[in-house]
């Protein structure tokens, strides 16, 4: 091929996976309408999920730099790893990828392979944050440091768990949170969205908690619960600007779970303000995108945005967790196995 | 002083009439249309009663934790079971006994885990229901259970749930749920009634007033019950 032409092609390439994966921040192409419901709001139902960008990392790899985009190549390597999940869990057989991978030669038992979901399209996103510039989380505050610290000294000390006290907030089987229950997993990547005059409720599958959001005029919103009245979800407050739906979400349970997948990784506060946007950009996608706020926790807000879509014959199953939970009484006797084994672990 | 009184009496038989008159024609409540066109059931409902202690009649009594005096204590409650008695085969009741001897430690409710159907419709919390163009969607405050009633062609069960497979159609302004595949795990009550995997339940919701369901459900499961049952209430 021409150098030149090969230039040209690369270019082209470049900006169609960049209009792929941005599309969905700009308006959705020409000849589409979006869908109304019959009063007439934007129609964001269906049973949606994240499985196009399982896989992509919350925070991107510091080799990407401020890149938002994999290169052909990079993505050519990722579609390669999907393609090889995909093909060996719809076939039944343990993928020689990812968490297979990573599991091979432990000695436990992994999940099997038909548990796992997989990416039907490969994402260009080389992070799933897309704001800052970097890709990362902002620096935390001094405060949300010394929380930090504290925890990792308190988990060395402790390194086996002793009660259900040590076992993490979803290990619990109590919730994900708003952040978690959306980010993708390795399976339970379902949002069942319903929408009835006033009230969109977001469903997750997993752990089956729905959000029902009111929606209010912009100009008026009603006012959310008072400070003293705190949930792991949080209180949600919507309105529509444009085709957009936009969830505010203040008065959360403060220093217990994770703002990350499956509600690990850094505690936010109570201070914590959700800002997300739901978008129908197709028939079968929505943008989603959340902004987190967070001033007691992280010197800047933060970004975070994929699509969702939707799948033939894609279902939410019942997610009965602490109904079926014997990972932590597995964990804990474990640890009580453990200890008469090896005592005094310093 | 006589024109008085029967001035006072026949306004007073007007205002008996304009009270009377509607009922006396059995001018029956007609809820208000949803944006489907069928009855508006949305809202915040719960129920009032005793029900979730024990379907059947009992009397007042000790909890299963007595330590907790008069706050963990069983009131007492009319049965909501027509005919009064839930009709277990000889070996269930057995069973039903033995899940009340050990409600304390054996009542899925303690353990939150998710109530199941009837129940979750009479435990003492709010739950709220959404009509939507995908269906009809329960959100129980309890354990954050729900359930979408599938409002199309129904569904089959893929798999044993908590919370059963609901498909549900309208007969007039009823809305009437078909619920089967469950996993048999769930109790009807705190008194320890339960049912198998074999559960199936029909459900009624008609709206009576501005703030009334009426709710009715035939329970049946030949494996443990000698025939259908039905219970009903208010929410």
């Amino acid at each position: 091929m021409l150098p030149g032409l090969r230039s040209v092609c690369i270019v082209a390439l470049y900006a169609i996976a960049a209009g792929a994966a941005f599309a969905q921040a700009k308006a959705p192409g020409k000849n589409w309408t979006p869908p109304k419901t019959a009063w007439g709001d934007p129609d964001l139902q269906g049973v949606w999920t994240s499985d196009d960008s399982f896989g992509v990392p919350l925070e991107r790899p510091r080799k990407y730099g401020n890149r938002k985009l994999l290169t052909d190549e990079e993505y050519a390597d990722r579609a390669k790893e999907n393609e090889l999940l995909a093909t060996s869990i719809q076939a039944g057989v343990t993928p020689n990828a990812g968490y297979w991978l990573q599991h091979d030669g432990v000695d436990y038992q992994p999940y099997p392979s038909n548990w796992s979901e997989y990416a039907r399209r490969t994402s260009h996103q080389t992070s799933l944050i897309v704001d800052p510039e970097d890709g990362h989380f902002p620096a935390l505050t001094p405060q949300a440091m010394m929380l930090r610290v504290a925890a990792v000294a308190a988990s060395r000390k402790k390194p086996r768990p002793e009660s259900w006290e040590d076992i993490n907030m979803f290990g619990r089987c109590i919730t994900r949170g708003v952040l978690g229950s959306m980010l993708p997993v390795m399976y339970g990547n379902g949002t069942d969205i319903l929408q009835s005059p006033g009230l969109v409720v977001i469903r997750y599958e997993m752990i089956h908690e729905a959000r029902i959001v009111p929606i209010d005029p912009p100009d008026r919103p009603r006012q959310h619960l008072p400070a003293s009245l705190r949930t792991y979800m949080g209180d949600p407050r919507g309105h529509w600007e444009g085709d957009t739906l936009v969830v505010e979400t203040t008065n959360f349970i403060g220093n217990r779970l994770g703002i990350g997948p499956d509600g690990e990784g850094v505690r936010y506060s109570e201070d914590l303000r959700l800002v997300e946007r739901f978008t129908r950009m197709s028939d079968r996608s929505v943008q989603y995108t959340v902004t987190v706020f967070d001033p007691k926790t992280f010197t800047a807000s933060w970004t975070v945005a994929f699509p969702i879509t939707q799948e033939p014959g894609y279902q939410i199953f019942e997610y009965a967790c602490h109904e079926g939970n014997y990972a932590m009484s597995n964990m804990l006797s474990g640890a009580r196995a453990e200890e008469v084994n090896q005592p005094a672990v310093k | 002083m006589q024109i008085r009184s029967i001035s006072l009496t026949l306004i007073a038989g007007a205002a008996w009439l304009a009270f009377a008159l509607p009922s006396l024609q059995g001018q029956a409540y007609r809820a208000p249309r949803a944006a489907d066109g069928h009855a508006d059931l949305s809202g915040i409902w719960e129920a009032l009663n005793a029900a979730n202690w024990d379907l059947e009649d009992h009397s007042p009594q000790a909890g299963p934790m007595w330590q907790t005096g008069a706050i963990g204590a069983e009131p007492a409650g009319q049965s909501v079971v027509e005919g009064g008695e839930i009709p277990y085969l000889p070996a269930a009741l057995e069973a039903k006994k033995m899940n009340f001897a050990n409600r304390r430690t054996n009542d899925p409710e303690a353990k939150c885990y998710m109530p199941g159907i009837p129940r979750a419709n009479y435990m003492p919390y709010p739950f709220q229901i959404v009509q939507s163009p995908r269906g009809i969607l329960f959100v129980y405050e309890y354990a954050s259970a729900n359930r979408l009633v599938n409002m199309g062609k129904p569904d089959e069960p893929v798999s044993d749930t908590w919370m059963g497979t609901n498909n549900g159609h309208w007969e007039g302004d009823t809305l009437v749920v078909d619920v089967t595949g469950f996993n048999g795990l769930a109790w009807l009550d705190r008194a320890g009634d339960f049912a198998s995997d074999k559960l199936h339940v029909i459900e009624r919701f008609t709206r009576t007033d501005r703030d009334h369901l009426q709710y009715e459900a035939i329970i049946e499961d030949p494996s443990v019950f000698s025939r259908p049952w039905k219970i009903s209430m208010p929410l």
